[in-house]
């Protein structure tokens, strides 16, 4: 982030022109990092209610939601904005793998169609956020084609992001290693679902923007 | 038998379907070079629309010279601008066969 590319820029000359209440801020990650999860955090601390359904079963948010002005606070700053929360990114979809969850074949198929049109829509509209939260799950590799895919994106395309290393509630979590994986970005370590170190976030989004 | 398809990136960038046409013949893709990451979220967009019951995916990780320093890199990056093409090489598996690929800065390792 620290680099200087035109295509920041440009989006940096963009964002001035547009108004405060426009601002999008999109949560992007693998399938299963808790970018539901988050999103229902920040929306509860700040909005008082949920935004989605989360689940241990991969591809639960199938299409791109959206909660319209949410204001945080933190250190005196505020910054008011709409909180995108899209699918998670895979580059594999095998419906037989829903059936372990219990699904039915017809409700795995139909699924794995929901997912793979939710996948193309995250990607479509990863132009039209102001800042992204890349979701990562704490406890596994960081190093994954997906991660390295979205963090390519977001750096190529100017867009300021903060990498956000969820699930330290657990035992085996590793955020220092997905801090030194991404040694060139600011990464957060959270936990999205016992809130801990929420506060450090809050501060950091409204520090980027 | 493992199938693996060498491709010369100007040959996939002029014809995209070409690596699809490998995948779904269980053929693993070799590129002669790193791709954007517009081209690898490209890559995904296109798997998504043609999974099926019989094509679920695809696993894929590339390596660039990430250690070159000094002169080196600005050779590198200087070949780069002039050719359009990133250094390094980009492997693509069909998740069929490719279970995962593992990736630490220097090397990837193929789990089938």
């Amino acid at each position: 982030m620290g680099r200087f590319s035109f295509a920041a820029f440009f989006r940096r000359l963009s964002s001035i022109f547009r108004s405060r209440g426009e601002v999008k801020i999109g949560l992007y990650g693998p399938v299963n990092s808790g970018k539901t999860t988050l999103a229902n955090k920040i929306c509860l601390d700040w909005m008082g209610e949920e935004m989605g359904k989360a689940s241990v079963i991969p591809h639960e948010t199938r299409t791109i939601q959206m909660k319209e002005k949410v204001t945080i606070k933190a250190r005196n700053k505020s910054l008011k904005f709409n909180l995108v929360d899209t699918p998670g990114i895979a580059t594999r979809i095998d419906y037989e793998d829903f059936l372990k969850h219990g699904l039915s074949r017809k409700a795995a198929k139909q699924r794995a169609r929901e997912a793979t049109k939710g996948i193309i829509e995250a990607i479509k509209w990863l132009d039209d956020m102001d800042m992204v939260l890349v979701v990562v799950d704490a406890t596994k590799d960081p190093l994954t084609q997906v991660n390295l895919t979205i963090l390519g994106n977001l750096d190529a395309r100017g867009i300021p992001f903060l990498i956000v290393a969820n699930k330290m509630d657990l035992g085996d979590h590793h955020v220092r290693k997905v801090q030194d994986a991404f040694h060139s970005y600011k990464t957060v370590g959270v936990s999205a679902l016992a809130g801990s170190n929420m506060d450090h976030l809050y501060q950091a989004v409204v520090e980027a923007l | 038998m493992i199938k693996i398809k060498f491709l010369t990136y100007e040959s996939v960038k002029q014809d995209s379907k070409r690596v699809f046409r490998a995948l779904q013949a269980d053929s693993i893709v070799l590129i002669d070079a790193k791709l954007t990451p517009g081209e690898e979220a490209d890559l995904i967009k296109d798997t998504m629309e043609r999974l099926d019951e019989k094509f679920s995916g695809i696993e894929l990780s590339s390596l660039d010279p990430v250690d070159a320093t000094g002169l080196a890199r600005l050779r590198g990056a200087l070949a780069e601008a002039l050719t359009g093409k990133k250094r390094g090489f980009t492997i693509i598996g069909p998740a069929s066969l490719v279970r995962k690929i593992k990736k630490n800065p220097q090397e990837l390792l193929v789990y089938m």
